[in-house]
């Protein structure tokens, strides 16, 4: 199927060359690229040309309420034989303003509903200007990847609506429901809400919340307060909790488990364009078993305009496993089109007592040329140490035109 | 009767008191932002009183801010911008982004993440299956490894010499009820755990257990998995 729907948007792209002559607009990027990495499943070496596409067309009609965007790539293998694999990551039609009043999107595209998310082929329409609260509507065929391809079946199906407040300028609500199918009949049912608040010019309170009617639980609740008295500064403190769910169609969907919850307090602060920096701490909280502390700090440091360093550090233990590591980047720009960077990443980490501790190490370099305003060149290798690999290198080189 | 019309005449007022504040104040428009620096946006945001979301906790709280309502995100954004990370892939704009084989790698799967995601797939295992199918993703994988290849504590190889498979039975049940969609990865029809779980065995559903809620909705196919016809 992804092969098809790669097919399908050059097919589509062909077709849309002659659009030129009724002064439609075609804007996008092509994507050459060049990879090599380890297959990690089956431990070989792979190496495959890939070509992205990203495109929009405009002004197809003469009000300028058509338009068309698509997404998708195709890879070829060649040193495994794994051939050519593609992956259309979305191809629709826009119509806007029908009536003044009605966007309509066809095609495969991404939805994100307070009460679920999904990729689509199918359609969504949206009713808006009809006082303070809008209407979405959408449906279609349920589409899931795997790692090489597309694993939907005949039987898989999603469909919602929407509700949600428009105008406020403080103020954001939305109530949605969501119904996935699959060959079993009715594999999730959930209900939605999510909101925003700005108060006294320096607080955010939000949340969001999913509600699953098969099992009469919230799988998914979010309270937080970001407080912002100074421009430069944001604390943030959240709540949250979830409880898994699985599709009605998995025997998973009859067996207990444990609630997870989760507090977090975290504070982003900015000293001056040159300096920022956040620190944060959160407690993971399960039924059963200890509780996970987990520590976070981090920095952006630019002490000349074209160099930025930016340093992470992590460390989280409570329950058996241990994790210690963090990351440091270093882009620099010498002249204007030229960009150099590097990195590491080091994690020193424990799954249980018995295996002891392990480190990873990943070192990283890359470069990127802007040949002119339409066309950039880039490359950039990444070699892998840890307990599986001295050293597996990969990388990728791409270049990039933009239309 | 009374009380439909009260509710009613509320939600109507309600509406009316929403529409009025509407008309009266109006979201920003971004799109002619579109090429600003992050920087830029900060006096702007604190003068309007709104936090600044495009911080160092993006990665991590950008659920809320690109949920439907008031989000703006496609006014400066394709949805290319969202899928390279969800649905992986991407047109290498960012040196620092790393690979997963032709895929993106989020910056939250570090170093050698097939050793740590273990670790991090317990944390809030909701997390993964944001952007990965359980089953389809994570059993590409999963299924091609041999039994006891894993170091599950319920699943580790015991004996003198650490090759007799044993399955832990006190320990199975605190992984399982902690991350029961680890299992499913492996385990995708249960029939492992049919074997103990089934009718007049160990009950394995929660106390609350609502079982006509799933019966109605898979037509009793789930529940003929271990009950009788008639028997549940």
């Amino acid at each position: 199927m992804g092969i098809k729907g790669v097919s399908r948007l050059l097919l589509c792209m062909t077709l849309l060359a002659a659009t030129t002559s009724w002064a439609a607009e075609i804007h996008g990027r092509s994507s050459t690229q060049y990879q090599w990495f380890t297959d990690y499943v089956t431990g070989n070496k792979q190496a495959e040309f890939g070509e992205y596409i990203n495109l929009s067309i405009t002004k197809v009609d003469t009000a300028g309420k058509l338009s068309f965007t698509g997404y998708g790539r195709g890879t070829q293998d060649v040193w495994n034989g794994q051939g050519l694999n593609g992956r259309l990551y979305y191809l629709y039609g826009d119509y806007a303003n029908l009536f003044g009043m009605v966007d309509i999107r066809a095609g495969r595209q991404f939805i994100n509903y307070a009460a679920g998310s999904a990729l689509v082929d199918g359609g969504k329409l949206d009713l808006k200007n009809v006082g303070p609260i809008a209407f979405s509507a959408f449906g279609g065929r349920n589409v899931i990847f795997n790692l090489d391809g597309e694993a939907s079946t005949g039987h898989d199906y999603v469909w919602g609506l929407a509700a949600n407040l428009v105008g406020m300028k403080n103020t954001d609500a939305e109530v949605s429901y969501f119904m996935k199918l699959d060959d079993a009949g009715t594999a999730r049912e959930q209900i939605g809400v999510t909101a925003k608040q700005y108060l006294l010019n320096s607080l955010k309170l939000y949340g969001n919340a999913r509600y699953d009617l098969t099992s009469e639980s919230f799988s998914e609740v979010l309270a937080g307060v970001k407080f912002f008295p100074v421009s430069n500064l944001v604390v943030t403190g959240e709540w949250y909790q979830s409880y898994p769910i699985f599709d009605n169609s998995s025997i998973y969907s009859v067996f207990a488990v444990d609630r997870y919850q989760e507090a977090l307090f975290r504070a982003d602060y900015s000293l001056n364009e040159k300096f920022s920096v956040n620190a944060g701490y959160n407690r993971q909280i399960y039924g059963e078993g200890p509780d996970v502390n987990a520590y976070s700090v981090g920095t952006r440091i630019r002490p000349i305009e074209p160099l930025l360093v930016s340093l992470t550090y992590d460390f989280q233990n409570g329950d058996g496993n241990k994790l210690n590591g963090g990351s440091a980047e270093l882009s620099y720009e010498p002249i204007k089109p030229l960009e150099l960077a590097l990195g590491i990443d080091y994690d020193v980490y424990e799954r249980d007592r018995a295996t002891g501790r392990e480190t990873a190490r990943k070192y990283w370099a890359g470069t990127k040329y802007r040949l002119n305003k339409t066309m950039t060149a880039s490359v950039r290798v990444e070699d892998n140490v840890n307990h599986q690999f001295t050293n597996d290198w990969s990388g990728r080189a791409a270049f990039n035109y933009d239309f | 009767m009374k009380k439909l019309a009260f509710v009613l005449a509320v939600l109507c007022l309600g509406l009316f008191c929403l529409q009025q504040k509407s008309y009266a104040e109006k979201k920003t428009p971004h799109a002619e932002y579109k090429d600003s620096a992050i920087k830029d946006c900060n006096d702007c945001h604190k003068s309007e009183g709104v936090a600044l979301n495009h911080d160092a906790d993006f990665l991590r709280g950008h659920r809320v801010l690109a949920s439907k309502s008031g989000k703006n995100c496609d006014q400066c954004h394709e949805q290319k911008w969202c899928l390279d990370c969800h649905q992986g892939g991407g047109t290498a704009d960012n040196l620092s982004q790393s690979n997963f084989g032709r895929d993106y790698k989020p910056k939250s799967h570090r170093s050698d993440f097939l050793s740590i995601h273990p670790i991090k797939a317990i944390d809030n295992p909701q997390n993964c299956y944001r952007c990965h199918d359980a089953v389809a993703f994570c059993n590409s994988c999963h299924n091609r490894f041999p039994r006891g290849s894993f170091r599950i504590k319920s699943h580790l190889m015991s004996g003198p010499d650490h090759q007799t498979y044993s399955f832990g039975i006190g320990e199975h049940s605190i992984e399982a009820r902690r991350n029961l969609q680890s299992c499913q990865t492996c385990h995708p029809e249960g029939d492992v755990c049919i074997q103990c779980h089934s009718t007049g065995k160990t009950r394995p559903h929660p106390r609350n257990w609502k079982s006509g809620n799933i019966k109605d909705r898979t037509n009793a196919k789930m529940c003929l998995k271990c009950h009788l016809p008639g028997t549940f």
